[in-house]
């Protein structure tokens, strides 16, 4: 099917060929990538099954064998720790059991008895006639009922992990006494924390913070895309919400239009989609090319002033976007400084449509993003070229290379090759890049054919602003947003899959060190 | 044979001298370019004959009305907000990436790898998915509207730990040899951080500190919903948004342009200063990630 | 050690859950608004006294006279009521966007323009109003402020303004006076004069005017709930078609801009917009400062008056757990929305006006729905009277469908890029009422007609089959193979509620042929008797 290179043979190739093979490569390797996977799959399956079987073994082997302290552990969770001396551990295990089962008996049962329902009784008003006014009663919160349902199966999830460490613990203090060893004291734990322990006190903080900012959060908002939660059913104030199952994925998915004639959701999603990822492509490489190209111009020998071309280009990073993004868009718009200008000097005879033409405007979004973008490239690429080892030009101009040829030869492929992870992080920041677009133009001018499937739709829409759009629309379509950022993930990723997979820079992290 | 080698440098320095030249043209050009929204901005801030939208720059009458109408409306508090929100935002994440980015760099634990995938795929989601059951969080906590800069604090520096791929790279380029030294001479793990990498690691602590400091100043949409209309939580951002709607730009364009220049110039002095730091940061962690 | 790590993961989410939800059982807790006092003072005398905490979301400009409002309010009422009000400034858009976002953190008493009445009522933002309260409304505002501000048979909201409307401004160094009464003149003053002409026709909010000008309908019908039930109009007919002619006169000129600010500064000459730029653009023009009503344009030798839509803004109370805190807060909207406070608002904001944009006399020009107010001289000003002027042209806006604003300003941008053809106008014309049936089915026509649906023509029960009428004789398009198992009724409006079985009964059961064969199905609407056409 495809060449096979020997190591001596890979090595001869050029870095352009290099990854032309590894690109093919990765191409013919799907089908058994995918055979690969499903066959992973199943022995993930099964050891993750042997692995449950072997621990109730574990749990069970240390009950019967153990004597009446790590029997009672097995309810009082770190009695064997205190009861061997490891205060610390013992109180700490203790303390988390009590908190859990207090927490579980005034809050937690309660969550989970109405998670699978979301709610029982909506609001409901009723009519005052002493200050003639409607009162209203609320009781049931779907979105509380959801939000903290979730969050208490973290907790079980965490609840269950600790007991079964705590079990661990029992078996473990056995053992070093069987072995005559001494146990860890409090104070070799404290120092332990500071030492050979020291990644899991620095780790704490911010997976605490991840974990509920932003992987609750996450796992929120994907079970929000199997309910109908939206304005006309917000869960509280108005009315429950509820489980759908897949229903908003067959309406996302479904290429049947609206009745009328109207553009499915399936076929716009089609639409942004192709358009984010030309964006994202457009952002991302004129930004680069550029940005290199600016770069090599200051670092040019016998280019004075150096710096002060580099401060100009860097002020646009440091003012914040929401000014110069929002004024230079009212510069370019209808009415703006940049068509009045052009009008009196009679260059033009009517005003540039640079937000209403859908390619004026497409052309407009992605020439200012290199307004923005060429400063923060031009850094980047001005260090990497100034770490690009100088005898190698020598050697190239000695054999004759003219400045391109050095340029194809050297400079690109040393950036292309160091710089490889960051144009995937920028390709994908680009695909989500909100402000740009909703600071420039709010997704104009109107997508005639697409508006009206899911509210207003504009040409520059990218689906992160489609997103939001949805969300803020007349309609709150929460569910549909979550779609939405769902299948965004999906693309996201699967870019990345195949790009990780190409790329060489990536994979040997241990490289750099 | 001497003559010829002769001509061809002195052909070669006339072509460089012409590319050079044809550079600098190229370069002033695009200073113009860069530099015009914010003469321009500068300029309209001073204007004072009239406050809305018009077809010229340079204005007719001079003066500091606008900057005393930006001083008489509720723009000292979101300046203040934003100041605060940007100086907790700078110190926390500034700790919690670099105890993120040192760990994940330095230590190899089991589950090390698990995490940094998983903290991949987190990334993937987009973040504004999350905007609104983050708001209902805050919202439980009472650290919404007039609450919201202790609110927007606690979210942007807890998912902070995500951004730590720059720092990390930076950290990578560390050699680890020192460590070790260190650790055979008997310096716990602690030490060694606290001794050897962090001095070492000046301009990626500097890095952080002012792109954590710089982010708040343009938060506009999660702050805005936090805020959920109560002025005294708005940011800069979210409260001068809103006198570019369509019923008030006419009275407060002017006034926008001044709050900008206000906003941008402490913020522009002070990455300027500290430009040396963020290009070594940039380039040193952002393309090794 | 790893017990260390996941005792701290797990301790700090139990510090978070008991401070997030600890009191699960909790669940009738109603956010953040605990009814802030409703201590009585027995001073006052009345059931009402107390001192109340209310928070106002009113729009920037407004801020300040309602503060002052509120005090004249402490001061001058007779239930002992004191208010201890926090103003907010929060736009009329935003107030509707933050309301549906979270009604518990809202404002009590919030400004907002009509077309989100039904958005609000839905999303259960919006107090209905008691009886008395209700009288209170009917018998004090303009009827076209009424409209607005109900749903169903019921009020919701306590009309604020009615001035929500648009009509033009124009420079009169650029405009003769004599051209302000033809879209074609101006349009050709302005192109001459290589200055703009600002109409926000992209925005169905404007383009609905040229339709209603060529005698275009388009009502609509909400329940008590805010629920749409249907829409009935006729944009995509002749009459649509003359619109559309209309439009594409102005939307295809090269001074066409869509916007309704306040332009003049930045090239136009002509703009339509509403009360709210008045001050604004009277600073700008100076004494070349003109307004007036639309123009008329002319298509086949006949000339049509450009309409619009007459709305109104309107002022919500959020609904109360706590009666009694919610009956204050009614008192106050309206005192707020009465005479006195009414005639406030609409005083000149041009005369006094002071740097920051604000009238020195607080006036904001706001046109009053409050009748008194209305007829008070000091209720007027320029652009007041262009307002009413126009309002003999202009339908009041009714409550409308979200949807249909993004469904509807696609007409303008359709006509701009299209050929410009006869059949290229019809055919954005026909996309626009296929967008609507796609979300609303129920056209007055499509509620009218009868339809087939059965276990036929390769359906279950799951399609309507058309039928075409002729009087009272409806016969289905399509003919259909039925065997003696198949079953079909006739019915109405694609529902159910209006249906005829065998034997002509109204819900009887379910008609089936007596012989297997191709017919086509006829109905007799006005016996109800259905016979089958053999083919």
């Amino acid at each position: 099917m495809m060449k096979q290179y020997s190591d001596l043979e890979y090595l001869r190739l050029s870095k352009w060929q290099r990854f032309c093979h590894k690109l093919i490569a990765f191409f013919c390797a799907i089908p058994h990538a995918i055979a690969s996977f499903f066959i992973n799959i199943g022995k993930a399956v099964k050891s993750f099954f042997l692995k449950v079987a072997a621990e109730f073994k574990d749990i069970g082997l240390t009950f019967v064998q153990g004597d009446w302290k790590t029997k009672t552990s097995f309810l009082v969770m770190g009695f064997g720790n205190l009861a061997n001396g490891q205060i610390l551990r013992g109180v700490l295990f203790l303390l988390f059991e009590v908190v859990f089962i207090v927490y579980m008996i005034v809050a937690g049962g309660y969550w989970m008895s109405m998670l699978p329902s979301l709610g029982k009784q909506g609001p409901t008003t009723e009519y005052d006639p002493v200050y003639d006014t409607y009162k209203t009663f609320y009781h049931d919160n779907s979105f509380k009922i959801l939000l903290y349902g979730v969050l208490t199966i973290f907790f079980i999830v965490a609840f269950i992990y600790t007991w079964r460490i705590n079990v661990k613990q029992c078996k473990i203090i056995r053992d070093i006494k069987k072995r005559g060893g001494k146990l860890k004291s409090d104070k070799d734990d404290l120092r332990s924390m500071v030492d050979e322990q020291f990644y899991k006190t620095l780790l704490a903080l911010p997976l605490t913070g991840i974990l509920i900012f932003t992987v609750m959060p996450i796992v929120f908002m994907i079970l929000v895309a199997f309910t109908n939660y939206d304005g006309a059913h917000n869960g509280y104030a108005n009315n429950l919400f509820t489980w759908v199952g897949l229903d908003n994925f067959n309406t996302m998915l479904s290429w049947k239009g609206g009745a009328g004639g109207t553009q499915s959701y399936a076929a716009t999603f089609g639409e942004i989609l192709a358009w984010t990822l030309m964006w994202a492509f457009l952002a991302t490489f004129t930004n680069y090319f550029l940005g290199m190209f600016v770069a090599m111009m200051i670092n040019k020998k016998g280019i004075h002033l150096k710096k002060m071309w580099r401060t100009i280009l860097v002020m646009t990073i440091a003012i914040p976007q929401f000014i110069s993004l929002l004024y230079v868009s009212k510069m370019f718009a209808r009415n703006g400084l940049i068509n009045l200008a052009l009008l009196d000097w009679g260059w033009i005879k009517e005003p540039l449509p640079f937000w209403e033409d859908a390619t004026w405007a497409r052309v407009s979004v992605v020439l200012i993003n290199i307004w923005i973008g060429i400063p923060h490239l031009m850094l980047i690429a001005t260090g990497i070229l100034m770490n690009i080892p100088a005898d190698l030009y020598e050697s190239a101009r000695i054999d004759g290379a003219n400045a391109w040829q050095q340029y194809i030869k050297i400079t690109l492929p040393y950036m292309l090759f160091i710089t490889g992870p960051y144009l995937l992080t920028s390709f994908t920041g680009n695909m989500n890049n909100f402000n740009v677009i909703y600071l420039l133009t709010g997704g104009a001018p109107t997508n005639v054919a697409a508006s009206g499937a899911a509210g207003s739709v504009g040409h520059t829409d990218l689906l992160i602003t489609w997103l939001f759009k949805i969300t803020t629309g007349a309609e709150s379509q929460y569910y549909l947003a979550s779609v939405v950022g769902i299948l965004v993930f999906v693309v996201v990723a699967l870019i990345s899959l195949v790009v990780y997979n190409v790329l060489p820079s990536i994979k040997n992290e241990e490289d750099f060190q | 044979m001497n003559q010829t080698t002769e001509k061809r440098h002195m052909g070669l320095k006339a072509l460089n001298r012409a590319s050079n030249t044809a550079i600098y043209i190229l370069l002033i050009l695009i200073s113009v370019i860069w530099l015009i929204p914010f003469i321009f901005i500068v300029l309209q801030s001073f204007r004072v004959e009239s406050t809305y939208q018009v077809g010229y720059v340079i204005p007719h009458q001079w003066g500091l009305k606008n900057y005393i109408n930006l001083w008489n409306s509720d723009f000292k508090r979101w300046y203040l907000n934003t100041f605060i929100i940007a100086l907790a935002a700078a110190v926390l994440t500034t700790i919690i990436q670099l105890c993120m980015s040192y760990t994940l760099s330095r230590f190899r634990f089991k589950m090390r790898g698990p995490l940094m995938r998983f903290m991949l795929i987190l990334g993937m989601f987009p973040g504004m998915l999350t905007m609104i059951i983050l708001y209902r969080v805050l919202a439980d906590l009472g650290l919404t509207q007039a609450n919201a800069v202790p609110g927007l604090i606690l979210v942007s520096v807890a998912s902070s730990g995500m951004g730590y791929y720059v720092s990390k790279g930076f950290f990578d380029t560390i050699p680890k040899s020192l460590d070790e030294a260190a650790r055979v001479d008997g310096a716990t793990r602690f030490q060694v951080l606290y001794k050897i990498i962090l001095p070492l690691a000046k301009p990626i602590v500097i890095y952080t500190i002012l792109t954590a400091f710089m982010g708040p100043w343009g938060d506009y949409v999660f702050a805005r919903y936090v805020a959920m209309g109560t002025s005294a939580g708005y940011n800069v951002a979210v409260g001068m948004y809103s006198w570019l709607s369509a019923d008030q730009i006419g009275s407060w364009y002017t006034t926008f342009c001044a709050g900008g220049v206000i906003v941008a110039v402490p913020v522009t002095i002070l990455f300027l200063c500290l430009q040396k730091y963020y290009v070594e940061g940039v380039t040193g962690g952002a393309v090794k990630g | 050690m790893k017990k260390f790590l996941a005792i701290i993961l797990a301790l700090v989410m139990v510090f978070s859950l008991a401070a997030c939800g600890g009191n699960g059982d909790d669940t009738a807790g109603g956010g953040k608004d605990t009814a802030g006092g409703g201590k009585d003072t027995s001073s006052g005398g009345s059931e009402l006294a107390g001192t109340y905490d209310i928070t106002i979301w009113c729009p920037d400009a407004a801020v300040s006279l309602t503060e002052a409002q509120v005090k004249q309010f402490n001061a001058t009422n007779t239930m002992g009521i004191t208010i201890n009000a926090t103003v907010q400034p929060v736009s009329e858009a935003d107030a509707a966007t933050n309301m549906v976002n979270d009604v518990s953190a809202g404002g009590d008493l919030y400004f907002f323009a009509q077309d989100q009445l039904s958005r609000l009522i839905q999303a259960a933002a919006l107090m209905k109003l008691g009886q008395g309260a209700a009288d209170y409304v009917k018998n004090n505002n303009v009827a076209s402020s009424l409209v607005a501000a109900k749903s169903g048979d019921d009020f919701f909201a306590y009309p604020l303004t009615a001035d929500n409307g648009y009509f033009m401004y124009y420079d009169k160094s650029v405009i003769p006076e004599e051209d302000i009464d033809s879209l074609e003149k101006l349009v050709a003053d302005c192109e001459a004069a290589g200055k703009n002409f600002s109409y926000e026709l992209e925005n169905a909010w404007y383009t609905a005017g040229f339709f209603f000008a060529a005698g275009c309908h388009s009502d609509w019908i909400t329940d008590n709930d805010g629920k749409f039930i249907s829409i009935d109009d006729d944009f995509n007919s002749d009459k649509g078609l003359i619109a559309a002619k209309g439009l594409q006169k102005i939307v295809t000129s090269k001074s066409y801009v869509n916007s309704s600010a306040a332009d003049f500064a930045s090239g136009s000459a002509v703009v339509v917009t509403g009360v709210w730029n008045y001050a604004d653009i009277k600073a700008q023009l100076g004494d070349n400062f003109g307004v007036t009503d639309l123009p008329s344009f002319e298509v086949d030798g006949q000339s049509y008056h450009i309409g619009s839509y007459a709305g109104c803004k309107l002022l919500g109370v959020k609904p109360q757990e706590d009666a009694k805190k919610g009956a204050v807060v009614n008192q106050l909207a309206q005192y707020l929305t009465g005479k006195e406070c009414s005639l406030q608002r609409a005083a000149d904001p041009v005369e006094g006006k002071t740097p920051d944009g604000t009238a020195e006399n607080g006036g904001l020009g706001w046109g009053p729905a409050n009748l008194e107010a209305r007829n008070d001289p000091a209720g007027t000003n320029p652009a007041l009277a262009a307002l009413e002027e126009q309002n003999k042209y202009s339908v009041s806006q009714p409550n409308i469908h979200g949807s249909w604003w993004d469904i509807a300003k696609v007409i303008a941008t359709d006509i701009k890029t299209s050929d410009g053809s006869e059949t290229a106008l019809k055919a954005a014309l026909q996309k626009y009422e296929d967008s609507i049936a796609a979300v609303f089915e129920m056209s007055d026509e499509v509620k009218n007609a009868w339809t087939v649906i059965g276990n036929i023509g390769g359906s279950n029960w799951d399609v309507d089959f058309e039928m075409t009428a002729e009087g009272d004789i409806w016969t289905s398009k399509d003919a259909f193979e039925m065997t003696t198992d198949s079953e079909f009724k006739v019915r109405q409006g694609k529902s159910w509620d209006v249906n005829y079985g065998a034997n002509a009964t109204l819900n009887g059961d379910n008609i089936k042929p007596e012989a297997a064969g191709t017919y086509k199905v006829q109905l007799n609407a006005a016996t109800g008797e259905v016979t089958l056409l053999a083919q």
